[in-house]
């Protein structure tokens, strides 16, 4: 079985970020950039499959300009077997990101696509649906637990309320939750080996895709600073402020 | 020395205020004693201080009643220096924590000796800069405190001790006279530099009440690498190795029993599947993708020498604190154990031969104790914890550690060590001070002491007595 993983390139996000003084953008000038947290997950589950001898061949495919790379280096360290850019400029969005995945996953025919739910920059959470759309494929998104079964895979799903379980027909996507597994540290013999592992890039028009943008960004700017808090002298006080300034009780 | 009667108690509410003289047990239970635990805390009441002015009128009080006086920082110290069991007054610096006049062109700020070191740390990020000290108690200790320790921590390989970041300082000595040390300057050869006697010196010189630190550029982009070696003497190959061509701001070092206890209590992943004796943990900035590829370099040449057997390195910001937290968190991990802990250097070259000497005298008497080496292994400094086996009561184990620490001071006497790296004298470690200073040496400690403090008010009893 083929899995294929999609990894997105982000910034690290234990880094505070700043909106750049004109608010046209969050400033990612000399900021630290990682593997998005949701797609390492996609990653190590992925790896975890072609350890227990489910999965046979693990593909890391990135959408992005050539810094990206770096991410799919760090995937190909965790273990996948190669690596696919698809090379673009600027912000991709997500409904063309998942055409680009959608030319992939034609060309690669795999039975299992396994995407982070959301990425932390733009915390979209639409790529792996639209991908299923797209590619007319089944999805069993937010997942906490992935059984193959067969021509099969069992997918656990955090819901409102509890967990919910869904069986669907291979080729099958799944998106990742936060509990589905803790990845792995990249060995460092694993990432010096990953510098000869095999990489192709590809351009959108390679895969037939046009990558206009529809939308457009307004503006950013920081939340609202917090107001610092304040002392009360006493019980009373407190009740007090709880009652008429905030309103609370 | 004198006990505090109500004619003094009285006196020192003038000076400070009512509320700010504390007699209740709660108080002097809390502000009476640091982080160690062996001696009951008997203080006859607490102060605090919110001026250099109340410093001063309170020192000279004290030196005119012949009362002892024990300065309190944070009270994290783990030499029992800011310990008082004579019924001596404690005082609390807690309330000078001003910090500002900071200066973008000397790069320095101003604190008052109760500034949190935290806070300070904090302060310069604002700045776009940083404090390079820290510690794990960092959150709690404050400047005046660290001063006065001269404390180190995870970082001293690429920036030193705080001793380092002082421009300048304030002190109130023992005869309530207040000193501006140096005042900030770079260049300052006019006469002795008095700030360097203060720093170190367990408050037995004076109350600091003012600092001028130094600030630095931020780090770019730290990346953690955990090393997995054979032994001690691979990890000094592996230090110089990666010296030779890399700035290094860490190089700490734990062992294989302590990375388990922390893996196991900590819900923490090993770095990677293969065991070895020793870890190495190695910090260092990446501004461009050379860096890391000189240090996979060096990493595949520690291999081919056979000092290194695995490897990891941090592929994102939370992975770098992960891979840290192996270090970091062993003190407290093993606290349940109530370990003896002793914080010892010597040379950066002789660590492998020191530690092999403990480990076998230890092992040869006491068997069934378990021995966990971590510490600062790229300046020499280790620390030696030993778990209390189970079937050992405390004081039992008390007093085996006792002999223990004979040998293991022995040990860094013949070394040429120190029976403190980091953590000051205090009264915890003043019987063993002559390992490590000779007569000659703490002969003059003690006129420098006399100098400072004439009346011998200041914290009295530390380091030496007179
Ligand atoms: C978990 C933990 C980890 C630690 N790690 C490290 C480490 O890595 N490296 C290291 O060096 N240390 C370490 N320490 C100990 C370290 O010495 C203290 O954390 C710190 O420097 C002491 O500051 P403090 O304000 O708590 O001082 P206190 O404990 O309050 O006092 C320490 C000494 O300074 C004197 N003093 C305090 N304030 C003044 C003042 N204003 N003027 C004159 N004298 C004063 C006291 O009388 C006492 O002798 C650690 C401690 C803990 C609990
Ligand atoms: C052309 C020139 C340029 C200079 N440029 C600089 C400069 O850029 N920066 C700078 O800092 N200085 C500079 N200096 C001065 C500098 O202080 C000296 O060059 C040097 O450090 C003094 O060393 P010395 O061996 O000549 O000492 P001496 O002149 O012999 O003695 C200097 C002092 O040290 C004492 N002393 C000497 N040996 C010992 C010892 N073994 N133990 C105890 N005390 C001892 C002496 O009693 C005296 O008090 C310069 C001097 C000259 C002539």
């Amino acid at each position: 079985m083929k899995v294929l993983v999609a990894v997105k390139r982000v910034v690290d996000y234990n880094v505070k970020v700043r909106a750049k003084a004109d608010g046209s953008d969050v400033d990612l000038n000399n900021v630290k950039m990682a593997i998005n947290p949701f797609c390492e997950i996609a990653v190590e589950e992925a790896v975890r499959l072609k350890e227990a001898g489910t999965a046979t061949e693990v593909v890391a495919v990135s959408i992005g300009d050539k810094a990206c790379q770096e991410q799919i280096r760090t995937a190909l360290a965790l273990g996948a077997d190669r690596g696919i850019q698809v090379e673009t400029e600027g912000a991709v969005e997500p409904l063309v990101v998942a055409k680009l995945l959608k030319g992939v996953v034609e060309k690669e025919e795999p039975q299992l696509v396994i995407l982070g739910k959301q990425s932390i920059d733009g915390d979209n959470n639409q790529t792996g649906q639209m991908l299923g759309a797209l590619a007319g494929m089944p999805q069993g998104t937010f997942a906490s637990e992935v059984v193959i079964d067969g021509d099969k895979v069992n997918v656990t799903r955090e819901v409102d309320g509890g967990l919910q379980t869904v069986a669907l027909n291979l080729p099958a996507i799944v998106t990742t939750d936060l509990r589905l597994n803790e990845p792995r540290y990249a060995s460092l013999p694993n990432i010096m080996k990953a510098k000869k592992k095999p990489l192709d890039v590809f351009s959108p028009a390679d895969l037939g895709v046009d990558v206009t943008t529809h939308l457009t960004q307004v503006s950013v700017e920081p939340p609202a600073e917090r107001q610092a808090g304040i002392k009360v002298e006493d019980v009373d006080q407190l009740l007090d402020k709880l009652k008429n300034e905030a309103k609370v009780i | 020395m004198a006990q505090l009667d109500s004619e003094i108690l009285a006196a020192l509410k003038d000076i400070v205020g009512e509320e700010r003289v504390l007699t209740d047990p709660e108080s002097l239970q809390y502000y009476g004693r640091d982080w160690t635990r062996f001696y009951e805390p008997a203080p006859s009441a607490v102060v605090l201080p919110g001026t250099i002015e109340e410093v001063q009128a309170l020192v000279r009080l004290a030196a005119s009643s012949s009362l002892a006086i024990v300065p309190s920082g944070g009270r994290t110290g783990l030499s029992a220096g800011a310990v008082a069991v004579n019924g001596e007054l404690v005082m609390a610096l807690d309330r000078m924590n001003n910090i500002g006049d900071f200066d973008p062109v000397d790069r320095t700020v101003r604190c008052g000796p109760g500034v949190v070191t935290e806070q300070l740390q904090q302060f310069a990020e604002q700045q776009g800069l940083y404090y390079p000290v820290d510690f794990a108690s960092a959150g709690s200790s404050q400047i005046g405190g660290n001063i006065a320790t001269n404390a180190g921590g995870i970082k001293v390989i690429r920036h030193g001790m705080t001793r380092d970041w002082v421009a300048g300082l304030k002190l109130v000595t023992g005869t309530g006279e207040l000193l501006d040390l140096n005042r900030g300057l770079i260049k300052n050869n006019a006469g002795y530099d008095l700030r360097h006697l203060v720093i170190g010196a367990e408050g037995t010189l004076g109350v600091v009440v003012e600092a001028t630190m130094r600030l630095d550029r931020p780090p770019r982009d730290l990346a953690v690498m955990v090393l997995g070696v054979p032994d001690m003497t691979a990890i000094m190959r592996v230090l110089a190795a990666f010296q030779g061509e890399i700035e290094l701001s860490a190089f700490e070092f734990f062992s294989e029993l302590a990375l388990q206890k922390v893996v196991a209590h900590q819900a923490l992943q090993r770095p990677f599947e293969t065991i070895t004796e020793y870890y190495a943990l190695l910090e260092f900035e990446q501004p461009d993708a050379a860096a890391m590829e000189r240090a996979m370099a060096l990493f595949a040449h520690c291999v081919e020498q056979g000092w290194v057997y695995d490897g990891t390195v941090s592929q994102s910001v939370a992975q770098a604190e992960n891979l840290w937290r192996l270090r970091e968190d062993i003190s407290e991990t093993i606290t349940p154990w109530t370990p003896y802990k002793n914080d010892i250097s010597t040379t950066i070259s002789r660590v492998p031969e020191f530690l092999a000497e403990v480990e076998a005298v230890v092992n040869e008497n006491y068997p069934d104790f378990e021995i966990i080496w971590f510490g600062h292994i790229g300046d020499g400094n280790v620390h030696l914890n030993i778990l209390k086996p189970e079937s050992l009561d405390i004081d039992a184990f008390r007093e085996q550690c006792g002999e223990v620490s004979r040998w293991v001071f022995e040990i860094v006497q013949r070394h040429g060590g120190s029976v403190s790296a980091e953590h000051g004298v205090g009264l915890l470690k003043k019987a063993y001070l002559h390992y490590s200073r000779d007569p000659a040496e703490i002969g003059i400690m003690k006129q420098i002491k006399l100098a400072f403090d004439p009346h011998g008010i200041m914290n009295p009893g530390k380091i030496f007595d007179l």
